[in-house]
């Protein structure tokens, strides 16, 4: 893993961009996010991710203020969302539909993003979107997916928002927009440096990527009893073969058997050890936070 | 947020814009030559001493007064095309969520849009309104009909609620359903449904009636446009009689109710015998009617009521677009 930004190890915590507690949401009957206890420091790169249905969107929405929790509290920039000129103004969201006007071009939506925001660059979603190669006077209607993607996303910028919300944000790009999107590399594991994993509408992790990954190891050992190991430690993963076993442990000190042998865990071994048994999920959102888009 | 009102919604306003200056150099045109006629007509009565019998005179092109009457369904146009996409359209595509997340308050975002809505809905209707009315003027002076449903809707102040409340419809439609198809076809049913409730329930008895009890034998106008209601004859007991259609009538009371002699006279002398006049003057018609001078009154109600619709719909679209979760 290559840190793209300097992570302070152990310097103090900045305050917070996001700091949830219990955040519960419930439609009907239907419990779409549950307890939900995240926080994210000002200044991160942070991966939401989790399986279909996991409550990511939920989040995400709750974060903007898009709904409001059925239980526990949410705090964003330091202030419960709320409809209120200057939180949204800090806000920028961008939804996994790519909401935009049909039949506005671009630069409509430009003026539009004028008129409604107190901080506004429209040169940058200009340039950007010439960098791009799209044309800034056609309908986004007639633009193809993921030039949409780019000129939503180049408009949401153009907010300077202090938390950048990304719902799917790469789901609607070619691969090679994805290598250009946020000018940066789009491989997770170099991009962003907090991670949040979502499951059935629960937190699995949450945490600083490095420290994350530091407190996993595969372990591999004989076919035998594993015990004391999950005695130990926290057992993630079992996956057995007639010869030998492979565990996923968060480790809770080090490793005393000698018949296992200890090795990093890279970030996609972490995640699909953490979604179980289910089909590797495309790390699918990723959450911006502070100044370094 | 004016601005971006105006960029969305700037088609379905030209077009409104359009259909209203057409219309406008239409009546106009049509309506001078109306006025002129009237002038005439007014001028060669005077001269002949005719001027009553002037009921069956109309003025003005079949064809232009059917479009008059047509402007019924103005009003429903406005809910149906401006009101109901106003909010579906954009939940349908997606676009409320790049406008909420602007540094725009939904509630700023609401407002702005409904007020120009509104406003746009009080000038088509009442724009309309003060070109029929104008158009219709010599017509009111002949016939005498103002009053009468289907006339009095679509002149004077009550076709500008009718707009108000026909916006307001649709937008709450389009805010609860956030489907367009579905929001039009609940704003062109609700309008339907509630005026004609309201014409046929509530509007005639906005003020009491006045009945007018006469002998059958004479007759009784109220002057001016006043509205019917209803008319009949009772019998000496006070019962109403009923008036099937295949019967033989004298002064409106059925002949099975007099004697002989008042149907062989009806065939053939002027003068009725004495019996046949003592047997009338058991009877008394009626009319039930609200006076012409309750004309603005009744518009005030109507207008009132329309108005108090909308109001509660705007609530209602405030209610379901804040409070709920975007």
């Amino acid at each position: 893993m290559i840190p793209m930004h300097e992570v302070p190890g152990n310097a103090l915590p900045g305050p917070a961009a996001i700091e949830t507690t219990g955040l519960t949401k419930r439609y009907g009957k239907v419990t779409a996010l549950s307890g939900c206890t995240v926080s994210v420091p000002e200044g991160r790169i942070c991966a939401l991710i989790g399986p279909n249905g996991a409550g990511k969107t939920t989040l995400l929405r709750l974060l903007a203020g898009l709904s409001r929790p059925t239980a526990g509290q949410v705090t964003v920039n330091g202030t419960t969302p709320r409809q209120d000129p200057a939180f949204l103004a800090d806000i920028g969201f961008l939804a996994q539909e790519i909401p935009l006007y049909r039949r506005l071009s671009a630069e409509d939506h430009i003026r539009v993003g004028a008129h409604l925001n107190p901080r506004w660059d429209a040169e940058s979603v200009r340039e950007r979107l010439t960098g791009l190669k799209i044309p800034l006077d056609r309908a986004v209607g007639k633009l193809s997916g993921g030039q949409r993607a780019q000129v939503a996303l180049a408009l949401i910028l153009a907010k300077q928002p202090r938390l950048l919300l990304l719902d799917e944000p790469v789901a609607a790009l070619d691969p090679l927009a994805r290598r250009n999107f946020l000018g940066l590399v789009a491989d997770l594991e170099r991009v962003c440096d907090h991670l949040i994993m979502l499951a059935s509408s629960r937190v699995q992790l949450c945490g600083d990527l490095e420290e994350l990954l530091a407190e996993h190891r595969i372990l591999i050992g004989p076919r035998k009893d594993t015990t004391a190991i999950e005695r130990s430690h926290r057992v993630v993963q079992i996956n057995r073969t007639p010869r030998q076993t492979t565990l996923l442990v968060r480790l809770n000190g080090p490793v005393a058997d000698p018949a296992f042998e200890a090795s990093d865990v890279s970030l996609e071994e972490l995640v699909l050890g953490y979604m179980g048994q289910d089909a590797p999920s495309e790390p699918a959102q990723l959450t911006t936070v502070g100044e370094e888009q | 947020m004016t601005w971006l009102v105006w960029r969305q919604h700037r088609i379905q306003f030209l077009v409104g814009a359009a259909l209203l200056a057409a219309f406008a150099v239409l009546i106009v045109i049509t309506g001078v030559q109306v006025a002129n006629q009237y002038h005439a007509a007014q001028m060669a009565c005077a001269a002949s001493h005719a001027c009553r019998n002037q009921g069956g005179l109309f003025l003005g092109s079949h064809a232009v007064g059917f479009l008059i009457i047509s402007t019924l369904g103005a009003p429903a146009l406005v809910g149906l095309f401006v009101g109901a996409p106003m909010v579906a359209a954009e939940a349908e595509a997606g676009t409320t969520q790049f406008a909420w997340m602007q540094s725009v308050t939904r509630k700023r975002w609401l407002t702005v849009k409904i007020g120009w809505m509104l406003l746009a809905a009080a000038i088509w209707g009442g724009a309309i309104s003060a070109l029929v009315t104008w158009w219709e003027g010599p017509n009111n002076a002949l016939q005498l009909d103002a009053f009468d449903p289907g006339r009095f809707d679509i002149m004077g102040v009550v076709p500008v609620a009718y707009s108000l409340f026909a916006v307001a419809l649709g937008i709450a439609a389009g805010a609860l359903l956030r489907r367009v198809l579905p929001a039009i076809a609940v704003t062109l049913a609700g309008f339907i449904a509630v005026r004609a409730l309201i014409i046929l329930l509530l509007r005639p008895h906005y003020m009491n009636a006045v009945t007018v009890f006469y002998k059958v034998t004479s007759g009784f106008t109220p002057p001016g446009s006043y509205w019917s209601l209803a008319s009949g004859v009772v019998g000496p007991n006070g019962q109403q009689l009923a008036q099937p259609n295949n019967i033989n009538y004298i002064d409106g009371v059925p002949a099975s109710y007099l004697p002989a002699a008042c149907t062989q006279v009806s065939r053939g002398a002027f003068t009725p015998p004495p019996s046949c006049t003592q047997a009338l003057s058991h009877f008394r018609a009626f009319l039930t009617y609200q006076p012409a001078d309750r004309y603005w009154t009744f518009q005030g109600i109507e207008t009132g009521i329309f108005l108090a619709l909308a109001a509660i719909l705007i609530a209602v679209t405030a209610v379901a677009l804040l409070r709920r979760d975007a």
